[in-house]
């Protein structure tokens, strides 16, 4: 099987402080070395996923999980390593980060599909399967802002769901949306996954790793503690 | 990252400027009226404390003014806006990997479409009074500016993003350099009227000389050309400046906003 990704020793580390325009003029030592106050979230991560193939990332909050996301959608550079994917890679980070709220879920839709990198006749195509999926209905023509979070997070992930692309980034999504539309989810990316397209997913929901991917590995403080079969690293993680 | 072809991030432009004036308008008219109506106002003031209580001798100048504080308005509302645009779609940059280049492009296009939409009401408050009766020649020359703006307006603006991204209180500042720029291109009073020792100075100005443009177009139907190049030869050390800077800069975006 080809790879449809693959990352070889990836380092990241953040700065935590934030300057200002007077720490900048007044103080540039502050300045200079905040920048090298390292705190690191990437350390040496390296691992190759299959095309079709589901791939899990396990840890808990704050171990370097998002930031790897972010590295293999290519927002992040990293410090050191490379990362390589193959075809079209659509992300869902984090639901609604494109919605705008005053605007009604139709044009949502465009714009969000359009963030995503769907020409206009693309969605113009898959309008009434996105708004199908999504169970809005008639509330499609309201405002945004008069949406529950249910509702958001259903569009969301329909409009992800429809766009055209290889490889999924998804990062703690499961977990959103009534246990009915959960499942739907779950049966979504099963039948992606039987068209041969690759899921990486961050999470630190098991049940829901366990049942979508086929291997993962572990992070802690940034480094792979663990890797194999999924079913394997979350029984490791769950009895350590 | 989202790969997009040219087509594409035309349309991703097109929707990001057409969705966030809806947005604020909501489809209403007098929402257009009234960012209209904001410029004609400080006109009417301008008018009112240059021309009547201070007695400044311009004939023409409620048609200076106007012709002038549009696009005025296109650009500073669009530079200050921009520089905004990182931090306030940090969701975007951070969660979905855009192109950084086109959120601040969409703000200037966004005060851009404000300005063709005011154009009517520009075009009929030069002409109607009678001295400036309108011309075929806006046709070409209006569009022509309009051009040379966007090219020379985007490059600060992308530049206003970065720099606030990195130093947060940038925005603050360009609202300020924004005033006295306002009372150094000159706006409100003409660059004759100032001391000849200092009129060098004006004249070195590619703001002065970009509105100065508009001006003459609105008032003798005339394009500027000298001007018009002088404002084309600084948007492109501008492009190229910036450029630069936003090779060097813009790959940890993603981390600083």
């Amino acid at each position: 099987m080809t790879a449809a990704l693959e990352c070889r020793d990836l380092w990241k580390s953040y700065s935590s402080k934030r300057v200002g325009l007077k720490t900048l003029l007044l103080r540039p030592e502050v300045a200079r070395t905040s920048r090298y106050a390292r705190r690191w979230a990437l350390q040496g991560v390296s691992f190759k996923v299959s095309r079709g193939q589901g791939f899990g990332v396990l840890g808990a909050n704050g171990m370097g999980k998002t930031t790897l996301l972010s590295v293999l959608l290519g927002i992040v550079q990293p410090d050191r390593g490379s990362v390589s994917v193959q075809g079209r890679v659509a992300s869902l980070l984090e639901l609604g980060a494109g919605f705008h709220p005053e605007l009604s879920g139709r044009d949502n839709v465009f714009l969000y599909g359009s963030i995503l990198g769907m020409r206009l006749h693309e969605v113009e195509e898959r309008y009434h399967a996105i708004v199908e999926f999504s169970e809005l209905g008639d509330a499609v023509e309201e405002p945004l802002r008069t949406y529950s979070n249910g509702m958001v997070t259903r569009l969301g992930f329909s409009l992800i769901a429809h766009a055209p692309a290889d490889v999924f980034l998804i990062d703690e999504v499961l977990a959103v949306g009534d246990a009915r539309f959960q499942e739907k989810c779950r049966r979504h990316l099963q039948e992606f996954r039987k068209r041969n397209g690759t899921l990486v997913i961050v999470s630190h929901d098991m049940e829901a790793l366990a049942e979508v991917c086929d291997e993962g590995i572990r992070l802690e403080m940034g480094e792979v503690t663990d890797a194999g079969p999924i079913g394997d690293v979350v029984r490791r993680y769950q009895r350590p | 990252m989202i790969e997009r072809s040219p087509w594409q991030l035309l349309e991703f432009l097109y929707l990001l400027a057409r969705m966030e004036l809806k947005a604020r308008y909501k489809g209403r008219f007098l929402g257009y009226l009234g960012a209209v109506g904001l410029i004609f106002a400080l006109a009417f003031v301008f008018w009112i404390a240059f021309k009547v209580i201070m007695g400044l001798d311009l004939p023409n100048y409620s048609v200076y003014l106007v012709a002038g504080l549009f696009p005025w308005a296109w650009m500073s509302m669009g530079v200050v806006s921009a520089s905004r645009s990182f931090v306030a779609n940090a969701g975007l940059i951070k969660e979905m990997g855009i192109a950084h280049a086109i959120l601040p492009l969409s703000n200037v296009v966004q005060e851009m479409m404000h300005f063709a939409l005011a154009l009517p009401l520009i075009v009929a408050w030069v002409a109607i009074p009678g001295d400036y009766p309108p011309t075929w020649s806006w046709l070409w020359q209006i569009p022509l500016l309009m051009a040379l703006q966007l090219v020379f307006v985007y490059p600060l603006a992308l530049a206003a993003a970065l720099a606030n991204a990195y130093v947060r209180d940038i925005e603050y500042w360009l609202g300020i350099g924004f005033v006295l720029l306002f009372f150094a291109t000159p706006m409100v009073y003409p660059v004759s009227m100032v001391p000849e020792g200092l009129a060098r100075y004006f004249e070195l100005n590619p703001f002065h000389a970009l509105m100065e443009c508009w001006r003459t177009v609105f008032i003798e139907s005339r394009f500027d050309a000298t001007h018009a190049a002088y404002a084309a030869a600084f948007a492109a050390v501008e492009g190229v400046v910036v450029w630069f800077l936003y090779r060097r800069f813009a790959p940890r975006v993603g981390e600083v906003v």
